[in-house]
């Protein structure tokens, strides 16, 4: 249908996907989408000046609380970058301990990213399921760590909690019963005939697209390329854990559940190994509070995809300078693809697909297009130019 | 002689006032107004329930008995808040359209027998009323929408004549499978078809049920038919910008159309408000919708929402085809 001229329908910014706020502007044309235009920056906290303010220990829960479903990524990026400059390693035990607390997120992120979908697309029963079960990861964490969702696991040097021994058949039976589940999800979206009306076919992005607009993990994989942080540059133990990196070549929604559904089935395979074969010895080796000078680059697969920290040293008990690009900014331009000629009725589903984090993503920068320049402004400049208006 | 008269006229006069005070009240209380009132609240605490406990939630739970008093109180609680009206809407019509939602459904109501087989009030063609009532409601959704100039609210209201346009005809169509059975267009006299020796017409027209029945779910904008107020895509559709009282009185529309949409499944289908063996009719009526009830809200639970584009063309393709097919059936003597 085609009304020969097109009207602006804006999407959010309260909430367009998860419960987060971004807006996006949209041309429509009838029922077809012509051109979307993000707008993001709702949900700046000024996290990367607070990182400069702070000393490294104090840090370490700030960068968990820089996103709350992948918490554990951010603070595994975050330690790694430090370590890094310290010139120490993780001892075997912790290195094994973030394998299995990193695995255990990716499960949760993925059960919610699944939930989050089945509600977009009207599948509220399936919304339900998926969190109920999901709550058997959050236990798992609260006996693990005493916290359901900011577990606080990480320290620079090692972990601050060990793995007990009586803690294991715990862990084993909460994912024997996670398997079953999920391998029913994985059935259910598979064959399930309204959810693949809404999902096969919807948001087509092709591998040649993914590739030039840097799509990143799920979203990327989905498109059928093998892409993962843990495989290629592998961090804590992930050189030791076997596991495969999943792929599909569907290149649309409902690839991108799939990959999303085996990505977790992998995990509890993961874990099953990490608990088997985990060294004995510390949890942590003790590091100086003043950090040497130097700069470094962090990365590791969250389970929204590729996560970069990076860090400037001045040789005191503060960083200099700290920047963090998560997965969901490398998507955008992937997603306003995915979005061009689509339906006004998928922009939910194509937009949930992926799996976006505003509260991750929001940083600040100016940048001039036309002159070429980008800038950073500090608090003061800001309120000279906006608080009097 | 003078005196007869008077008293004649005296007796008369009393004779009427009993009646219309008896029909008043078979009206305004039972089984009219108040009863279809707290009907349409108890089938939303069943729906709200049901549907619960079908995805594994617990649903209304604290006010009154398992939460029974839950739908009265969100009413209540609705009827004191604060009543806006947007400044670009058309006010009167704005105004007048959640009366209309609220009243159409409560009217209809009057002609589906529910004390025993004979309704409120009964006429050859009543079932042809009751379609155009349903028609009727969606026209007001739609100027409810379209009145509160709000771009959702139109979306939300173009989606829902779009529906109807799909729906509506598989509806008129297979529901005169059960008047070609008891040759008659009345509701009253097609549940009194279905009494003994008769069978209920689930078992000589399943296929005409099951059609209905799907109608149903899009008249009501169920899932998977929910399309006009799909909350994750154009926030509550047509009742995006109705506050307070308004709001209040479209969930109780919303409810009583819930009653008539199960009281019909009832009446057409499964035999109606007959009497068996010592239990009174209005109990088999009441056990009757609950059960039409819990299937509508079942079949809300298991699917995801389809697109405009494919109810559009699932209904045209499939469901009008079938409908015909459930008349050409009766026409060969199956069913019928």
């Amino acid at each position: 249908m085609s009304y020969g001229s097109t009207i602006k329908v804006p999407l959010g910014p309260q909430h367009p996907a998860l419960k987060e706020p971004g807006n996006f502007l949209f041309e429509v044309d009838g029922e077809t989408v012509v051109d979307v235009k993000p707008r993001i920056g709702y949900n700046h906290r000024g996290v990367e000046k607070a990182f400069e303010l702070r000393t490294y220990i104090q840090n370490i829960y700030l960068a968990e609380r820089i996103c709350g479903i992948c918490s554990d990524a951010h603070t595994t990026c975050y330690t790694q970058a430090i370590e890094e400059l310290l010139g120490v390693e993780a001892p075997p035990r912790a290195r094994y301990i973030r394998v299995i607390i990193a695995e255990l997120e990716r499960i949760q992120s993925h059960a919610l990213w699944v939930g989050i979908a089945a509600h977009e697309i009207g599948f509220d029963t399936l919304f339900m399921y998926v969190w109920r079960d999901r709550e058997t990861v959050l236990d798992l964490f609260e006996m693990i760590s005493g916290n359901r969702i900011h577990y606080a696991m990480n320290t620079i040097g090692g972990v601050r909690r060990d793995i007990h021994a009586a803690m294991v058949p715990k862990i084993k039976k909460g994912l024997d019963f996670l398997e079953k589940r999920l391998k029913y999800y994985l059935d259910v979206v598979q064959t399930e005939q309204t959810i693949l009306k809404r999902a096969a076919g919807v948001g087509v992005l092709k591998p040649k697209d993914a590739v030039d607009l840097c799509a990143l993990g799920p979203t990327l994989r989905a498109s059928g390329i093998n892409n993962d942080v843990r495989a290629d540059d592998p961090y804590a133990a992930y050189d030791e854990v076997p596991f495969n990196v999943i792929t599909h070549d569907g290149c649309d929604v409902s690839s991108r559940m799939l990959v999303r559904c085996e990505e977790m089935l992998e995990s509890i395979k993961a874990i099953g190994y990490a608990l088997d074969h985990m060294p004995e010895g510390v949890i942590r080796v003790r590091v100086p509070m003043k950090v040497p000078k130097g700069e470094v680059v962090s990365r590791v697969e969250a389970p929204r995809g590729e996560l970069i920290h990076y860090a400037k040293s001045n040789g005191t008990t503060k960083p200099e300078r700290y920047k963090v690009r998560s997965p969901t900014l490398g998507n955008i331009p992937a997603l306003c693809k995915m979005l061009l000629g689509g339906y006004v009725a998928d922009i939910p589903i194509v937009l949930a697909g992926i799996d976006p984090c505003f509260s991750c993503m929001d940083r600040m920068a100016f940048v001039d297009v036309k002159k070429n320049k980008g800038w950073n402004w500090t608090m003061q400049q800001l309120r000279r130019k906006y608080a009097k208006k | 002689m003078e005196l007869d008269h008077a008293a004649v006229e005296k007796e008369v006069c009393k004779e009427m006032t009993e009646e219309i005070i008896v029909s008043m009240l078979k009206i305004l209380v039972f089984p009219g107004a108040l009863f279809l009132f707290a009907l349409a609240f108890f089938y939303e605490w069943v729906d709200r329930k049901f549907f619960a406990r079908v995805q594994n939630r617990y649903g209304p739970l604290h006010t009154g008995l398992h939460g029974i008093l839950q739908p009265i109180a969100d009413f209540f609680k609705l009827l004191s808040k604060e009543d806006i009206t947007p400044h670009s809407s058309d006010k009167l019509m704005f105004f007048l359209t959640p009366i209309f939602y609220f009243a159409l459904p409560l009217t209809t109501l009057f002609v589906i027998p529910i004390l025993g087989q004979t309704s409120l009030i009964a006429f050859e063609g009543d079932l042809i009323f009751v379609i155009f009532a349903f028609t009727l409601i969606i026209i007001t959704v739609f100027l409810a929408g379209w009145s509160s100039m709000n771009r959702f609210g139109t979306i939300g209201s173009m989606r829902a004549v779009l529906q109807m346009l799909s729906y509506e005809i598989p509806m008129g169509l297979v529901t005169t499978g059960p008047a070609i059975a008891a040759s008659s267009l009345s509701i009253s006299e097609i549940v009194k078809w279905q009494s003994p020796p008769n069978f209920w017409l689930i078992l000589l027209q399943p296929l005409g049920f099951a059609v209905f029945t799907i109608c149903l779910l899009a008249e009501l904008q169920l899932v998977p038919f929910d399309i006009p107020e799909a909350e994750t895509e154009i926030v509550a559709g047509w009742r995006t910008e109705f506050t307070g009282r308004k709001l209040a009185l479209l969930r109780l529309g919303r409810d009583l159309e819930l009653v008539l949409a199960s009281a019909l499944i009832t009446s057409l289908y499964l035999g109606g408000s007959q009497q068996f063996w010592l239990i009174p009719p209005i109990v088999i009526f009441l056990v009757k919708t609950t059960f039409a009830v819990m299937l509508l809200s079942l079949l809300r639970a298991v699917f995801a929402r389809f697109r405009i584009d494919q109810m559009l063309s699932g209904m045209w393709k499939y469901l009008l085809p079938l409908a015909a097919l459930q008349i050409i059936l009766i026409q060969l003597g199956l069913g019928g």
